[in-house]
């Protein structure tokens, strides 16, 4: 027996190790289905699925990456939300500085970005595909509600977190955006002062942004997540086969 | 406060005597020890009826390993892919925010970018509130206006067409909106006047 073989096999016999791994590697069906039902992390699945759902081509792991992508989108953004201030006046320093002097900050923010945006396509095409899968069908039909508002907070979240650079580019694309509430029937003058805080985007606006991007949306997201997913448990799994 | 001792019992009942050699049955048999249970009550699963007639056949595969392996190698393959968009690709940055400078074009995010198209065509009213609004609502309100059983195509020709031209047309508004969009948001050729467009 080599060196790390003798090390692995204490680290394994070791008392903190098995505190921590409740049993040795499932290598058959018995410990497999243990250890899906008894992990915090898997027991979302359950211990067995029907065939159907293994597909790739059936689902594309469409859902399932939208969920992951909120995962990184939310470690990206608290590692962010370290160097950055919701003020007009610091924000976009804030940015330029992430960008030079924070480590991986670049990359970090790269990340953010391109993963939001992947995440509002993905959760579009994760619409497609329920939708040309009948899924929505009873007894799913509410699932696909719950569906429907996470797509809404998908967006708002990405919109939200668009004026945060405080460039250019997100001053006039939420100024652009936030017009379009302003024709909204009846309550257009109120709408536009709720969301901007004012009659034009400015501090006021980036505070509150700010604000529903890092703490309420993501928290709503992730409550309705939760139902989401308990509802396809409940549910009997994902809808098919064709 | 003890409760009050019924003067005819005795306090310790006496051991009742052990049956002499009493004949083991079946059910003796089967009882087992509680301690040497391996199950537990998980679950009520109501059942089918109360003879099963036919087993149905069993299409059901382990989840570890068939269903967590798909699943991670589709993780790794998105963090592969957004790692190297993040080290190729930088995130968008222009200058500083400047209310007294209007940008050329100003573009909203790319998912409404089909509503700002409809707004050269509509009144804001339409295009801006009611469009979205009904979009949405619209799209909740799906399970309950399409109320067939079928779940395959052919069966759901009409929802199906329907829901096709929908996305359609929200793809070629917003392709339209991307590419064919110059400045002062009028009409331009991508390969004549550029890409007035950022992610």
């Amino acid at each position: 027996m080599s060196f790390f073989e003798r090390v692995d096999q204490g680290i394994r016999r070791s008392a903190v190790w098995r505190s921590l791994f409740r049993q040795p590697y499932p290598r058959d069906e018995r410990s497999r289905a243990m250890a899906v039902m008894n992990s915090v992390w898997l027991h979302i699945h359950p211990v067995r699925v029907r065939q159907h759902a293994v597909k790739f081509a059936y689902t594309f792991c469409l859902g399932g990456l939208s969920f992951f992508l909120f995962l990184v989108l939310t470690i990206t953004g608290v590692y962010l939300m370290f160097f950055y201030v919701p003020s007009s006046n610091l924000a976009y320093t804030n940015i330029l500085e992430i960008q030079s002097e924070v480590v991986f900050g670049l990359l970090t923010r790269n990340i953010h970005r391109w993963g939001a945006h992947l995440m509002v396509f993905f959760v579009f095409l994760h619409m497609m595909r329920v939708f040309y899968h009948g899924a929505y069908k009873p007894p799913r039909e509410f699932n696909w509600v719950v569906g429907v508002i996470l797509l809404f907070l998908t967006l708002m979240l990405s919109f939200s977190g668009y004026l945060l650079p405080w460039d250019q580019i997100a001053y006039w694309a939420i100024t652009i955006g936030t017009n379009m509430a302003g024709f909204a029937p009846l309550v257009n003058t109120p709408t536009k002062l709720l969301l901007l805080g004012g009659i034009e985007v400015g501090q006021n606006t980036l505070l509150r942004f700010y604000v529903l991007h890092v703490v309420f949306l993501p928290l709503v997201a992730a409550l309705f997540l939760a139902v989401h997913f308990w509802r396809i448990r409940k549910d009997g799994g994902i809808s098919g086969p064709l | 406060m003890s409760e009050p001792r019924d003067p005819q019992r005795p306090a310790v009942p006496a051991a009742a005597p052990a049956p002499p050699e009493r004949r083991v049955t079946e059910i003796d048999k089967q009882r087992v020890p509680m301690a040497a249970k391996p199950y537990r009550l998980l679950a009520l699963v109501k059942q089918d009826a109360v003879v099963r007639v036919q087993k149905e056949p069993d299409d059901t595969v382990m989840t570890w390993p068939h269903l967590l392996v798909i699943e991670f190698f589709a993780a790794a393959m998105i963090s592969v892919f957004l790692l190297l968009m993040g080290v190729f690709a930088n995130a968008p940055l222009e200058e500083l925010a400047n209310p007294n400078v209007t940008p050329e074009v100003a573009k909203a995010p790319w998912y409404f970018l089909g509503l700002q198209e409809l707004l050269t065509y509509f009144h804001p009213t339409v295009a801006g509130a009611l469009t979205p609004v009904l979009v949405l609502v619209g799209a909740a309100l799906i399970p309950y206006v399409d109320r067939s059983p079928g779940n395959r195509p052919s069966e759901r020709k009409t929802a199906v067409v329907l829901f096709s031209i929908f996305c359609i047309l929200g793809l070629v508004m917003t392709f339209f909106a991307i590419f064919f969009r110059g400045p002062g948001y009028s009409p331009s050729l991508p390969w004549v006047s550029g890409l007035h467009f950022a992610l």
